[in-house]
């Protein structure tokens, strides 16, 4: 057993891009940027990379699987020979000085020896401690030591020392001798010309409205736990109710339960319910043929490429879309969940209607707010995600120079979306570190005499062109 | 897992060792297929040394795999029996890269779209088929020789088709990255759709204001050579090579003058139209008073501030319904097709933003007015929108729900008073009910521009939508499928400012991947002609659609010269359409020989090689 102490002189690593956050964003970010040249420092907080995505079934509206999209892009992050990872790593300060970026992170302890481990998962199988694992929130169980999902990256595990009985079995189980009860976090010193912001979303809490039963009871479910109950290698391996392992019957989706509703300090629209409901709903009758699957909601907003088309299939193929606002869900004594509605449409007759099984479609708060304070001084919209000064023509700028954001940090969004501006967000930081190296490279009179060269025909032609052009629209 | 009992000594040169992994896909695969009946079955095969199954193949542990087996087990050729090439061809080939081993000794099945996913109700054939399929593979591979990717020169420089604000956006990002772009025009002025607009949601800022930003940004870039009333005429060549010939037709000039760029990369940025409703639908060109919100915003615009009412054809305005999804969300069978028998399926995703926007500025402006908003769902998606909607009902505006199959009715009045709109509302109790209103705003939606012209030049993909069409939404959504060509906004599908840029700013990210090396690798996969073989007939130039990708050369001969045909690889696509023509089998695409294909017909019709699995 070896251990490292706080007394270790702390390492600075260097790269042109510090990317906090190895969601899909901030992966797609370090992918584009790494492909043009450019070095990147990676830093995720959890044990691996992959975000909220590589935890899902499949995505709409094209019903992927989920882990075939993720995983190439986790091993091309893995593999890329200039990026460099930082799992299991928190930021505590990114300041900005002379223009450059220096963060302050800390590498938390698995309690192995990173170098030494092989994966073999042997520490796994002699763990005798079972938790809930946090993976398949809550619905399923992992040991107290664990690589934290199959095709996690990298492929370690870590110790969750809180809940670790320190009996020694996983020790002894290592062939690579590298389980170290005594590891300690240790600090990192990252310096980067800029910084990519990609710290994704939280849902908001099932807990959050107290006429849903505030997350007391069984069969009310977040959407992300029915992601894995549908996934292929889900926790129950098909859709059962938690409360007493049956197939349900009769299943229902209530549509901004965690959004459009000033009461939860969300009045945003999140973006992605409408459609990952549908999409459940689609796969639920899939391996659920004969239930009954109804979706409550005030407004579909399948907006996207193809979405409206995936909606009206899924009309088509007997979901059932109720215009209604549910007031709220009790229980009774079987657990089944029995909605108090509000209809909208037809004459708007409060009504009550039992389900077996209910998912509230929660909303997207940022998972990182700026409004916190810490990390880094860039400023947050008046949603509590980052705020984007030039939201139009750049939609990927801070509000401090050399920062840029994507995905989910600058408000709801879905993958598509995200993946297409985390490459906006690589092409403003590439554009960046260009400009400044070519301020760097000119003397300053050589840099100002650029604009002085006086209005040539193109300046003519363009600025010209444009005005006629906004003037007709007046 | 399974494995075999062969030795673990190096092979001989010349003994193809064959590596089978057989991909759970989670439970996509296993689920129905019973995959470690496959990689026994396909384990007892004589060339193959290693087989296995695994529940993610293309995850890392499942393609360290492949590397350990080729490193630590001598593997030579690889078969991966998964989901579609599309997906993971490349993932693999990469491994194999990493391992050190050639990456085109690699043969890609697909047991997933091609098995598991279309025979779900016949378990044993399901697996039947798969492990034919894996064999095919085996086979194939087996016949495999190491191949060299194609090398071509990267020109750093990128045509931008398109100077609305997607094309200014990405011409801007790619100077500013260092390259040379080139930003053709068709129009007289740079600006496209945004140059219609007054300001913009969610930031209100000005339209003219942001333009102008982007367009000085745009100067300051000694890069960027602009051509306005410009269009391409021609375009040649391939990927990091393009040839573009452009067209300009200046007002005034003596004659249209034509100019040669050669490109790297092109940028797709050709934009939208707005739907046109035909005449009569819902009153439009029958009556002046039914417009659509273009048309509306410009009557806004050109509203002095002074004025405290709004006036229409000289008369006072109060009361405007305004008619959401007039030209998107169509539906067959209630829609009327367009001359051509399309309808819109899709969503424009940008007009409920659009009229609440246009909506509350008409009503701060005009707070007496009365406004009737006819809408189908409510999409204010976007960040800041939902705002836009919450306003125009606080101050007042009335909401009225129909549903597809009862569109509103127009009704134009016959006695000078208003004209009327007839809906079921169905946010009351589905009662039919009428509105007088002295305007009609039709908030129409998004058409794919006509680009047939470089459709057809280039052979663009386009959608069932009629749009440009994305190789894929989430692994490749700013590409189209001819490699070099890429997607910057609007030509794409619906999206709204900021969409647009952050899409181009993506696409010039791309172009600058593609070109950040001074050499682009192209796949092997082209046409190879066997000269000892070739008679020179000709036929296959005939058949061949790529221009110049085949000729014919003479070659010294004895003591005259004969003439054989000859590819260039960089314009080959590697489509057949030659071999298929060649009696001689002086023919053959690199990687899909005909032998390969000979012994992978066997493999698939050999007696069944399962007996008495998987069902």
């Amino acid at each position: 057993m070896r251990s490292e102490t706080m007394s270790q002189p702390a390492e600075t690593l260097r790269a042109d891009v510090l990317v906090v956050g190895a969601g899909i964003a901030g992966l797609q970010a370090s992918l584009d940027l790494a492909d043009q040249g450019k070095t990147v420092l990676l830093v995720e907080r959890q044990p691996s990379i992959g975000g909220r995505m590589i935890n899902l079934s499949k995505v709409f509206p094209t019903l992927d699987c989920a882990s075939c999209i993720t995983t190439p892009r986790m091993a091309s992050v893995a593999h890329h020979p200039n990026i460099r990872l930082l799992t299991y790593t928190e930021v505590s300060s990114i300041d900005k000085v002379e223009g450059v970026f220096h963060a302050r992170v800390t590498r938390k302890p698995r309690y192995i020896d990173e170098q030494q481990c092989i994966g073999c998962r042997r520490c796994e199988e002699a763990c005798t401690t079972y938790l809930p694992d946090e993976y398949d929130h809550g619905l399923g169980a992992r040991k107290a030591i664990s690589i934290p999902f199959t095709n996690a990256i990298p492929q370690l595990p870590v110790l969750d020392m809180e809940n670790c009985l320190l009996c020694g079995s996983c020790a002894k189980a290592c062939p690579a001798d590298c389980i170290d009860f005594l590891q300690q976090p240790r600090p990192v010193e990252l310096e980067a010309d800029a910084v990519i912001l990609t710290t994704g979303f939280d849902l908001t809490e099932l807990g959050a409205k107290k006429q849903y039963g505030g997350a007391s009871y069984p069969n009310v479910l977040s959407p992300l736990q029915m992601e894995r109950l549908l996934a292929p290698h889900g926790p129950y391996g098909s859709v059962l109710r938690p409360s007493d392992g049956k197939k349900p019957d009769s299943i229902a989706f209530v549509q901004c339960a965690g959004s459009r509703d000033q009461s939860l300090g969300v009045p945003y629209c999140s973006r992605v319910c409408c459609m990952y409901a549908i999409k459940q709903a689609m796969l639920l009758s899939g391996s659920l043929p004969i239930a009954d699957i109804t979706i409550y909601y005030m407004d579909i907003r399948a907006f996207g490429k193809g979405y409206e088309q995936f909606y009206q299939n899924a009309r088509a193929m007997g979901i059932e879309f109720v215009k209604a606002k549910v007031g709220r869900i009790r229980e009774d004594e079987e657990h089944n969940a029995i909605l108090r509605i509000e209809r909208q449409e037809d004459g708007g007759r409060p009504e009550e209607v039992t389900h077996d099984l209910v998912v509230l479609s929660l909303g997207m708060v940022p998972a990182w707010k700026p409004t916190e304070g810490g990390m880094i001084p860039v400023e947050a919209g008046t949603d509590g995600f980052i705020r984007c000064p030039k939201a139009k023509v750049s939609p990927t700028l801070t509000s401090l120079e050399g920062v840029f954001a994507a995905g989910t940090a600058i408000g709801p969004k879905d993958i598509v979306d995200s993946i297409v501006d985390a490459g906006a967000a690589a092409m403003e930081a590439a554009s960046y570190l260009e400009q400044r190296s070519s301020v760097r490279r000119h003397t300053p009179d050589v840099a100002r005499a650029l604009p002085q060269s006086g209005p040539g025909p193109l300046e003519a032609a363009v600025t010209g062109a444009v005005l006629a052009g906004a003037g007709e629209g007046n | 897992m399974r494995e075999d009992n062969h030795d673990t000594t190096a092979p001989r040169a010349e003994e193809v060792r064959v590596g089978v992994y057989v991909c759970h896909c989670g439970g996509n695969i296993s689920d129905v297929v019973d995959t470690a009946a496959v990689a026994e079955a396909a384990s007892r095969h004589p060339q193959v040394a290693v087989s296995r199954d695994y529940l993610f193949m293309c995850s890392d542990p499942g393609q360290k795999l492949i590397i350990d087996d080729i490193l630590a087990n001598g593997i030579n050729r690889v078969v991966v029996a998964a989901c579609s090439p599309t997906l993971h061809e490349l993932t693999f080939r990469k491994a194999l890269e990493r391992a050190g081993l050639n990456p085109y000794l690699y043969e890609h099945v697909n047991i997933r779209e091609q098995c598991s996913w279309v025979h779900k109700a016949d378990h044993g054939a399901a697996t039947e088929k798969a492990l034919r399929l894996t064999l095919a593979g085996v086979e194939k591979v087996t016949r495999q020789d190491p191949l060299e990717a194609i090398q071509v020169k990267a020109e750093r420089h990128v045509v931008v088709i398109g100077g609305g604000v997607a094309g200014m956006r990405a011409a801007l990002s790619l100077a500013q990255r260092g390259l040379a772009v080139t930003l053709i025009e068709k129009s007289g002025s740079l600006g496209g759709r945004v140059a219609e607009l007054d300001t913009v949601f969610p930031t209100e800022e000005s339209a003219r204001e942001l333009l102008r930003e982007l367009s000085e940004a745009l100067l300051q870039e000694e890069r960027v050579s602009v051509h306005l009333h410009s269009q391409v005429e021609q375009v040649e060549g391939y990927v990091g090579n393009f040839t573009v010939r452009l067209r300009t037709e200046a007002p005034g000039a003596p004659a249209p003058a034509t100019q040669e760029v050669t490109a790297g990369a092109l940028v797709m940025a050709t934009g939208y139209d707005h739907y046109e409703p035909y005449a009569g639908e819902l009153g439009y060109g029958q009556v002046p008073e039914v417009m659509t919100l273009p048309e509306f915003q410009r009557l806004l615009s050109d509203t002095p501030e002074s004025r405290s009412t709004l006036l229409f054809g000289g008369r006072e305005v109060r009361s405007i319904a305004f008619v959401h999804c007039v030209g998107s969300r169509q539906v067959e069978g209630v829609h009327q097709p367009d001359s051509d028998g399309h309808i819109n399926e899709g969503c424009s995703r940008v007009c409920c933003t659009a009229a609440l926007h246009t909506i509350n500025r008409t009503l701060d402006r005009f707070p007496g007015l009365n406004v009737y908003d006819l809408y189908r769902d409510i999409r204010t998606y976007g960040r800041g929108h939902e705002e836009y909607y919450e306003a125009a009902s606080k101050k007042g505006v009335l909401f009225l729900r129909y549903r597809e199959d009862g569109l509103p009715q127009f009704q134009a009045s016959k006695g000078g008073g208003p004209h009327t709109l007839t809906v079921t509302d169905w946010l009351t109790w589905g009662e039919e009910v009428t509105l007088p209103v002295d305007l009609v705003v039709l908030a129409t939606g998004m058409v794919p521009r006509d680009i047939s012209g470089l459709v057809g030049l280039l052979k663009l993909p386009t959608g069932t939508d009629r749009f440009l069409q994305e190789v894929h939404p989430k692994l490749r959504p700013v590409e189209l499928a001819n490699n070099g060509i890429l997607l910057a906004g609007t030509c794409q599908g619906p999206m709204d400012i900021g969409e647009s840029c952050a899409a181009a700013q993506a696409a010039a990210s791309k172009a600058s991947i593609l070109l950040a090396k001074p050499t682009i690798e192209l796949d092997p996969f082209v046409a190879r002609v066997n000269e000892a073989r070739c008679d020179g007939c000709g036929r296959c130039l005939a058949e061949c659609s790529y221009g110049g990708a085949l000729t014919m050369v003479e070659r010294a001969a004895g003591s005259g010269t004969r003439r054989v045909a000859e590819v260039n690889p960089a314009l080959c696509s590697g489509c057949g359409a030659c071999v298929a023509v060649c009696e001689p089998r002086a023919l053959d695409v690199a990687g899909w020989t005909l032998d390969q294909f000979d012994a992978m017909v066997d493999a698939i019709t050999a007696e069944p090689a399962l007996a008495g699995v998987g069902g």
